[in-house]
């Protein structure tokens, strides 16, 4: 699969779609290229498989990120496809946005194992409630974290003064 | 009757100190869970936070010690795709030249740990008074040998002079003369090959569920290195092709001593690279633009979001970076470094060994267990604490056994 026919496959699946570029090299110019979609929350499991059905690896899952929005947090799953060959190697990222009001998101650990510890950190770190995730334990986090403050939070959530998050903590 | 051993919690090499949980009955692993969660620095927070973007810069330096060219570049390459910033193409050489010294020291000194972790010190020794040379090398080019400070928005800091380029000539020539002893020495011991071949197997099927990176990966045979698959930096120039166990040894286990030969190839690959460079590096500028505040004011007035991934030492490092108009910090950072992904496949790599398999399996990733400190044996209730020096101590004894 090439660059425009990840795009057909996947463009019906999302929301909207764009493709950003750096270019790169000095003698041999290219262009690095990656896929940018936006997914809607129900449909983010059927668009990962429908990935992982159509490319001749399986996807190599990078990590999530999120951002707090204010009204909504944006979380982002970054893939590659195609690697293995010189310039072929196609960049995805699925973003999903969530209302803070409702905020979980379904998970990903059935179709691709290797999204565990990530989603494991947006739990702890933002919040979020994976549907369907059994290991909900901090995995960066200490277990004496105050419960109810979440780091990448940019609210009344978010951690006003790191040091004095902790028990013991030195003025 | 079921015993927990717990490794870790410290590893001060580590992004994240790591706790390895392994259940055992008798001298078999049964079950592994990884506990991350003993020191987070916060680090993504004070860059999202705190801190300016070339301040950040610098902290992100300190992420890890032994990689720390791999997250600046990262970095630098994720705001330049957002703020379009060009980087002159001599600088764009000398990222690489960089890139490269770090394999080499990297990969070496992993391969002197491995060899400790077996009890073969006198590899040990050899192997870092090898590695002294691209230290000592590093230190004439950089004036530091550890955290160099090198890279920075739109180039780098500091140029590859005339004068230093014999220098770096030299130190290929004395690693392109080392390499066959070295591959003997690790590749055609007895003992090493005892206590490495058929232990802790990563299937490719596996290595491509849980998302491993570098040469864990590739040692299972799946051709996967940024530097060919989408290439940065002046890489597309240099055709580099992901290196697999059997261009060496002829077939894939996916074991520990196939992540041994990944890495002594790796070496040898780096070197060539280096050599590469220098025959293509240009002439010209190594910085687009020299004013920190003008660099400064223009992420400043950059929207957008990119990712940027870069072929680490220990696998593919990722940061995801998104910039709002008008904020003076990186409005959202996320650091993926290699271990993170790679620890995942301890479970797979670990379970049905023995304890005294542990230190090497557990090392085999390149997760810098030199600073694992002590290993607490729990007997329905009663401690029994293993230190560091103990457990070592068992695993050489299994090599002592083998012999």
């Amino acid at each position: 699969m090439n660059l425009k026919e990840v795009t057909e496959l996947l463009k019906e699946k999302g929301e909207s779609h764009r493709i950003q570029s750096k270019m790169a090299g000095v003698k041999n110019k290219m262009e690095r290229k990656s896929l940018w979609i936006d997914v809607k929350r129900d449909k983010l499991e059927e668009i990962v498989q429908t990935l992982v059905d159509n490319s001749t690896e399986f996807p190599h899952f990078c990590v999530a990120s999120t951002s707090d929005m204010g009204e909504t947090v944006e979380v982002i799953y970054h893939f590659t496809i195609n690697y293995g060959k010189f310039l072929e190697e196609i960049q995805i990222n699925f973003k999903v946005t969530i209302p803070k009001k409702d905020l979980w998101i379904p998970t990903l650990t059935k179709i691709i194992p290797g999204t565990l510890f990530s989603e494991r950190e947006l739990h702890e770190m933002m919040g979020i409630e994976i549907k369907g995730l059994k290991d909900t334990r901090h995995l960066f986090l200490t277990s004496d974290f105050p419960k109810g403050v979440y780091p990448w939070r940019r609210d009344e959530t978010g951690p006003k003064d790191l040091n004095k998050l902790y028990e013991g903590w030195k003025q | 009757m079921k015993y927990t051993v717990p490794i870790g919690p410290i590893h001060p090499a580590l992004k994240e100190p790591i706790l390895i949980s392994c259940s055992v009955e008798g001298e078999k692993i049964i079950d592994v869970d990884v506990t991350a969660s003993q020191n987070h620095r916060g680090i993504e927070w004070i860059g999202m936070n705190r801190n300016n973007p070339i301040q950040s810069l610098y902290v992100s330096e300190r992420i890890c010690g032994i990689c720390n060219l791999c997250h600046p570049a990262c970095l630098v390459m994720a705001v330049e795709e957002v703020a379009d910033i060009d980087v002159p193409e001599r600088a764009e050489y000398i990222r690489v030249i960089q890139g490269e010294l770090e394999r080499i020291h990297s990969h070496l000194l992993w391969a002197g740990v491995a060899a400790h972790e077996l009890g073969f010190d006198t590899l040990l020794h050899y192997t870092w008074m090898v590695r002294e040379k691209v230290m000592d090398l590093l230190e004439i080019v950089n004036g530091n040998r550890v955290t160099k400070a090198i890279m920075t928005y739109g180039g780098v800091r500091r140029d590859i002079t005339t004068e230093n380029i014999p220098k770096i000539r030299e130190m290929i020539t004395y690693y392109n003369h080392l390499f066959n002893k070295m591959a003997t020495l690790f590749l055609e011991d007895k003992t090493i090959k005892m206590r490495t071949r058929e232990i802790g197997i990563l299937p490719k099927k596996e290595a491509l569920e849980l998302a491993t990176t570098g040469p864990t990966t590739r040692a299972s045979g799946v051709q996967k290195d940024v530097r060919q698959d989408t290439p940065y930096f002046a890489y597309p120039d240099l055709h580099i092709k992901a290196l697999t166990p059997d261009m060496h040894t002829g077939k894939t286990v996916g074991d520990t001593y196939d992540r041994i030969v990944v890495r002594l190839l790796e070496v040898k690959q780096s070197v060539d690279i280096i050599e590469k460079s220098l025959d293509e590096l240009p002439p010209g500028d190594i910085l687009s633009e020299p004013k920190i505040p003008k660099i400064l004011k223009k992420i400043k007035n950059s929207e957008g979001e990119a990712i940027a991934r870069h072929e680490a030492p220990r696998g593919e490092d990722i940061h995801y970076v998104k910039l709002k108009e008008g904020n003076e910090h990186l409005y959202t950072w996320k650091v993926r470094a290699p271990t993170y992904s790679n620890i995942m496949a301890w479970k797979t790599m670990l379970l049905d060994h023995q304890i005294a398999d542990i230190p090497i399996v557990a090392a085999s990733i390149d997760p810098c267990m030199s600073c694992t400190n002590r290993v607490v044996l729990l007997d329905q209730g009663k401690e029994k604490v293993l230190t560091q020096t103990e457990l070592r101590a068992l695993s050489r004894k299994k090599t002592r056994g083998l012999s």
